[in-house]
């Protein structure tokens, strides 16, 4: 599908994205370490918001800083910052999540020149009152020091737009999840991911345009699919910077019919409804979204949430994603794979670092998982 | 009709022959650096061997890491699947395998049916692999084939703590230096990788009966630290090395 090139261009590279669109519009380019990072702010602000994964070769630079047990997520983001990769950007939003990335903030602000810093403190409980009254608090706190560090105010016209822009965007990105769960192999996993990367950099009014002649490129495709009937999987995890692993699920049988990965529908889905108070609507959507194993929202909410999506979604088996040594999903592993279990759900955990690209190892995982079910 | 296995491992290549519910024999090989040749080898060594004629032969499966490179197979099936048929083929009452190769071990749980419920592999660390004993073997100057039977004799096991080959080479190396015995040293050696092994098959919750596999599984010291650690009994297959094989052959007569 030809509507889908730009977003296979920019998920190839990102960066060069970034430049182009700095040099472009002479705007403010400015970088996110997570999808609790409030996107709808910097948009507002008229700014490019623009996720930094890592991932783009070999580490040295960064170890200087990092163990080799931090997650490749953390030390690939430090080294593109260490290695003047990331000079396009004029500042950087580190959310408060796990313990990597708020000590990976610390060392970003001693040792990379990426313009300003914001640290976010967003509460880590997510289903009280007082941590809704509290990321009301810190959201009004994002906008006013995001709005001085780029020197100007960021009005309420302006977020009311962003926030527009974005339930526009997320409302499309339901269509293709649900277009996608319907009928499996209609677009390819590779193409989805491609999306959702661009989603993550490009200038939010251009991908709106772009993700909407894809979906009704999809939507008509799908009227007419037909195709073979393909293992249902469901992909759990963190961040996948990966294309490749989408190859061999679809090689050895199987479709991805939903994903709850903090680079697919924790980012891209969850519309902010009643705007009475835009900060607090924008808050609330990050407190109900699907929650990051960093957060808290219950002691099993996030295993009564993947059971609901993955049978949402009818899928015969879930593979888990993980980044190598990313704690907060290894410490949830284990009950999340009980109760898909006491469901009848098969799983299958891959861990995967991102500066290693999919191989013998995942192919043979796969086709043993698809001839399993 | 005679069905034949054939397993590509990184190390050795084996290739197995079943008739009418029958395992009519194994063949074993090295696999070298080329895996179509290996696989060809093997075959044809095979069929020799049992003097059973090519167009006596019916469909062939392919496993192992290599199953992708035997051109002349009817179908691939991963190692998993595999080593899960060929347990079962060997006694129908096994629910889980614990299969340690040259280079990768695997945890699998089987239903009644002899199909995999759930599996767990670590292929990307040689610690609690054929490979980690060879590196240890080198060494202690001990032949591998003796680990299983001097580890026996220990009476005060060594500890090695660290779960990485390069890391527990150096620590074995240190209890050399401080005079600690051979036998000692292996039985530590075992522990390690029964513990490392355990870890990845608890996660799986499996159940009695379990069967060994693999070429480890001749190794009688790595099978009482695996019982000692899982608190079941592990029975040897009889067939260990070869078992990827005979599941392949069986899964070719549609069993």
């Amino acid at each position: 599908m030809e509507a889908m090139q730009p977003f296979h261009d920019i998920a190839a590279d990102p960066k060069a994205y970034a430049r182009a669109w700095k040099e472009r519009t002479g705007g403010k380019v400015i970088g996110t370490l997570c999808s609790y990072a409030p996107e709808e702010l910097i948009l507002a602000a008229g700014a490019l918001g623009f996720r930094i994964v890592g991932g783009s070769g070999a580490i040295s630079k960064a170890d200087v800083h990092l163990q080799a047990y931090s997650c490749s997520l953390v030390r690939g983001a430090l080294e593109d910052a260490l290695d003047n990769q990331l000079d396009f950007l004029d500042g950087a939003v580190f959310p408060h999540t796990c313990d990597s990335i708020q000590r990976l903030s610390d060392i970003w602000r001693m040792n990379a020149k990426t313009g300003f810093h914001l640290d976010v403190v967003l509460p880590v409980k997510l289903n009280t009152a007082s941590a809704r009254d509290y990321m009301t608090a810190v959201m009004a706190k994002a906008r006013s020091e995001l709005g001085g560090m780029l020197g100007q105010t960021i009005a309420d016209d302006d977020i009311r737009q962003a926030i527009d822009t974005y339930n526009r965007i997320r409302a499309k990105m339901e269509t293709l999840y649900t277009l996608r769960r319907d009928c499996p192999g209609v677009i390819a996993g590779g193409d989805v991911h491609a999306i959702t990367r661009a989603a993550m950099v490009m200038d939010r009014h251009d991908f709106l345009k772009g993700l909407s002649k894809v979906v009704d490129g999809v939507s008509a495709a799908a009227k007419a699919f037909s195709g073979p009937d393909p293992k249902r999987i469901f992909l759990s995890g963190g961040v996948c910077n990966l294309p490749d692993i989408y190859g061999p699920i679809e090689a050895s049988g199987g479709a991805v019919v939903g994903d709850d990965l903090c680079t697919g529908s924790r980012q891209m889905l969850g519309a902010i409804d009643d705007q009475d108070d835009l900060i607090e609507a924008i808050g609330r959507r990050y407190m109900e979204r699907a929650v990051c194993p960093a957060k808290h929202a219950g002691i099993r909410t996030r295993g009564e949430e993947l059971v609901r999506r993955a049978r949402a979604a009818k899928a015969q088996g879930v593979i888990f994603l993980y980044l190598k040594f990313c704690d907060p999903h290894a410490f949830d592993y284990p009950y999340l794979k009980d109760m898909l279990t006491a469901e009848g759900i098969p799983t299958l955990l891959v861990e995967l670092e991102e500066q290693t690209a999919s191989d013998g190892q995942f192919q043979t995982r796969c086709e043993a998982f698809m001839e399993m079910l | 009709m005679v069905t034949i296995g054939i397993d590509i491992g990184s190390i050795s290549a084996k290739a197995a022959a079943i008739a009418k519910d029958k395992l009519l024999g194994s063949k074993v090989i090295l696999t070298g650096y080329n895996a179509r040749q290996a696989g060809m080898a093997v075959f044809e060594g095979l069929l020799k061997e049992l003097a059973i004629d090519r167009d006596a032969v019916g469909r062939i499966v392919a496993t192992g890491y290599g199953r992708n490179s035997v051109d002349f197979a009817d179908q691939a099936v991963t190692e998993i699947t595999c080593h899960a048929a060929g347990a079962h083929f060997q006694d129908p009452e096994v629910r889980a395998v614990i299969d340690i190769g040259g280079q990768d071990s695997k945890a699998i749980a089987l239903g009644p049916n002899g199909r995999v419920t759930d599996f767990a592999m670590n292929d990307k660390c040689a610690a609690g692999t054929g490979r980690f004993l060879e590196v240890m073997a080198r060494a202690l100057e001990v032949d591998l084939d003796a680990f299983g039977e001097m580890s026996l004799q220990a009476d005060e096991p060594a500890k090695i703590s660290s779960l990485c080959t390069v890391f527990a080479e150096s620590e074995v190396i240190s209890l050399i230096a401080k005079g600690a015995r051979r036998t000692n040293i292996i039985a530590g050696i075992h522990a390690s990788i029964g513990a490392r092994v355990v870890a990845m098959a608890n996660r799986l919750k499996l159940q009695a009966p379990v069967m060994m596999t693999g070429g480890v599984a001749h190794n009688i010291g790595v099978v009482k630290a695996l019982e000692d650690k899982l608190g079941l009994p592990v029975q040897v297959s009889a067939h260990a090395q070869v078992n990827g094989a005979i599941g392949a052959a069986r899964l070719a007569a549609g069993g």
